[in-house]
């Protein structure tokens, strides 16, 4: 979820570090997500199949999943003794989630080279993992139950691509978490929010889904042309003087940085992690407040305090 | 507690069938009741205690003293626990199994692991013909699990499999994985002839195959990553039991093409 409408800010309530955090809370919603592992021959090769199935994952409302890199995983650490990568795919529900999978698996995974794809969530609950892409293989596909897992061997042209049957799902997952960089000079602002973005990689179990974990282009509920959503005029440092602002007179830009992890702990932990990068680098690089955003508390089960977050 | 110990009194004169000699179907029993139990024998009706000298108490493991190819249905049903046989078992070892180990340190009769469902069979000598194979009006053989053969096995073995892994150290009897419809068969000392006929799906890995059958269609040497994620597995669910990973790309024969044709034998040999 990176929709942000109304945000309620009690402007400058600490500041650390030079910077200023608003007494304001991230306001995130529960969410169904599904993690895989998909393995390759080289480290590079898993991950281009991972970031070619992550594409067009940035908004459960416009790409239908949430999806990103979790993290990457040692030869030794996967199901077939191969380097790979921990994919994590948010959706609103698990069957909207098995849809996504079934596509994007399809045609992102089974297509890369030398990939293989294995369920990455232990979970009681789940869903479909191979019942799409095994239908590719035309009836020459054939199933190896090894335990209580059961592996599809799909013929392709490289050799054979092997999928795992299922994938756990939980509906315990959280999408929507959230931190507003705002500062005086926008590349400033970039290079401190890739910095929080590097951190925040470094937590388990969660994902920033948009490019390269940041988002220019938060949004507000609603649009005077119908749309579900449109820009965040409150934030947009080119309407300060024509809207009601949450803007200074300095502030030049506002990235924000949006966080779906499996637990609402995860989440948390991580929003910790990025707000501690970015205070870490201090008003340095012209980054003067870290707010967040909400739909004003009413819409999202899940609230994360900026004051309860910081380091 | 000491576990449960059977010690043949005399080499037996007709079939026992020792089904009943479970964990599972012995808990709670008193050794007055363990002896009491029938071990077969229509005409002549025998008791354990006619058999065996019984000492120790029924828990999770239970312990045959001595063996003897007329110990039928040893580990039949076993469901959990240990079963030692310090011996020959006959025929029908390891029937339906669901979970546990059962260990034969001779050899086994005929129809060992017969619809076999989990659990691991450990055959210290050689192993009977049709390993797995159903009874009449059973739709699959050996169904899960691992059954590990030290030594060679008669014909037939893995008749009609549709799960689990049965691992030869010997030589495979011929028609391996007759009517096979799934799981894998591991032969380190090769595949005799007929092996896949009429298999459905399945696989069977040995180092050379003899004689093999016209309705198998050679698909070349691939480096399959099955064999890989197999080996792990294995290895984990078995450790030093398990089967050696194969050092080079095996030659695939896809077949049986006279059945269904998704079954495989794979060659490891040079």
């Amino acid at each position: 979820m990176s929709e942000l409408n109304n945000v309620v800010t009690d402007r400058a309530a600490i500041t650390r570090n030079g910077v200023s955090i608003d007494d304001t809370f991230a306001e995130a919603f529960g969410m169904s997500a599904s993690g895989v592992v998909i393995t390759a021959d080289s480290p590079k090769w898993a991950r281009q199949s991972a970031v070619t199935m992550t594409g067009f994952g940035t908004s459960v409302i416009g790409c239908g999943a949430e999806c990103g890199i979790d993290y990457e995983i040692a030869a030794d650490a996967t199901p077939d003794g191969r380097p790979g990568v921990r994919v994590l795919v948010f959706g609103f529900a698990p069957e909207l989630v098995e849809e996504q999978l079934k596509n994007r698996v399809g045609q992102c995974v089974l297509t890369s080279p030398g990939s293989a794809c294995f369920n990455g969530l232990d979970s009681s609950r789940r869903i479909s993992l191979s019942g799409g892409p095994r239908f590719f293989g035309d009836g020459w596909q054939t199933a190896r139950k090894l335990g209580d897992t059961r592996y599809w061997r799909v013929p392709v042209m490289d050799g054979e691509f092997v999928i795992e049957d299922k994938a756990g799902v939980s509906t315990d997952a959280v999408g929507g978490g959230n931190i507003l960089v705002i500062g005086k000079d926008r590349i400033g602002v970039l290079e401190t929010c890739e910095l929080a973005v590097a951190a925040i990689s470094n937590v388990r179990d969660v994902i920033t889904p948009f490019p390269g974990g940041i988002v220019r282009s938060g949004s507000k509920v609603g649009s005077k042309y119908g749309a579900p959503a449109s820009t965040n005029d409150a934030f947009c440092p080119t309407l300060r003087g024509a809207v009601k602002s949450e803007l200074s007179a300095d502030d030049k830009c506002v990235l924000e940085i949006v966080i779906d992890g499996l637990t609402a702990e995860a989440v948390g932990n991580a929003m910790r992690a990025g707000i501690k990068a970015v205070l870490d680098v201090g008003p340095q690089r012209g980054v003067t407040r870290i707010s967040a955003g909400n739909y004003g508390g009413n819409l999202g089960q899940h609230h994360y305090h900026l004051k309860d977050y910081l380091p | 507690m000491s576990a449960l110990t059977l010690k043949l009194r005399c080499a037996p004169a007709m079939r026992l069938d020792l089904s009943s000699l479970v964990p599972g179907r012995l808990a709670g029993m008193s050794r007055g009741e363990i002896e009491r139990l029938e071990v077969g024998g229509r005409r002549h009706p025998l008791k354990v205690g006619d058999c065996f000298e019984v000492s120790g108490e029924a828990g999770d493991s239970i312990i045959f003293e001595g063996g003897s190819d007329q110990f039928d249905y040893v580990g039949a049903a076993h469901a959990g626990g240990n079963i030692l046989v310090d011996g020959d078992a006959g025929a029908y070892a390891a029937r339906r199994m669901k979970a546990g180990d059962l260990e034969i340190r001779g050899n086994a009769g005929v129809c060992l692991a017969s619809n076999m469902r989990g659990g691991t069979v450990k055959v210290g000598g050689s192993a009977g013909a049709h390993i797995g194979r159903p009874k009449p009006g059973e739709k699959d053989g050996m169904a899960g699990g691992a059954v590990i053969v030290q030594g060679d096995t008669d014909d037939y073995p893995g008749e009609r499999m549709r799960r689990g892994i049965l691992f030869v150290r010997g030589r495979l009897g011929k028609f391996a994985g007759a009517r096979m419809m799934g799981g894998t068969i591991f032969a380190e000392q090769g595949l005799s002839a007929g092996a896949g006929i009429q298999m459905r799906r399945g696989t069977l890995i040995g180092p050379q195959l003899e004689a093999p059958l016209a309705t198998f269609v050679d698909c070349g040497r691939h480096d399959l990553l099955i064999l890989k994620i197999m080996a792990r597995y294995w290895l984990k669910a078995l450790g030093d039991a398990a089967p050696p990973p194969l050092t080079i790309p095996p030659r695939r024969l896809m077949g049986d093409m006279a059945s269904l044709g998704k079954g495989e034998i794979l060659l490891s040999g040079a």
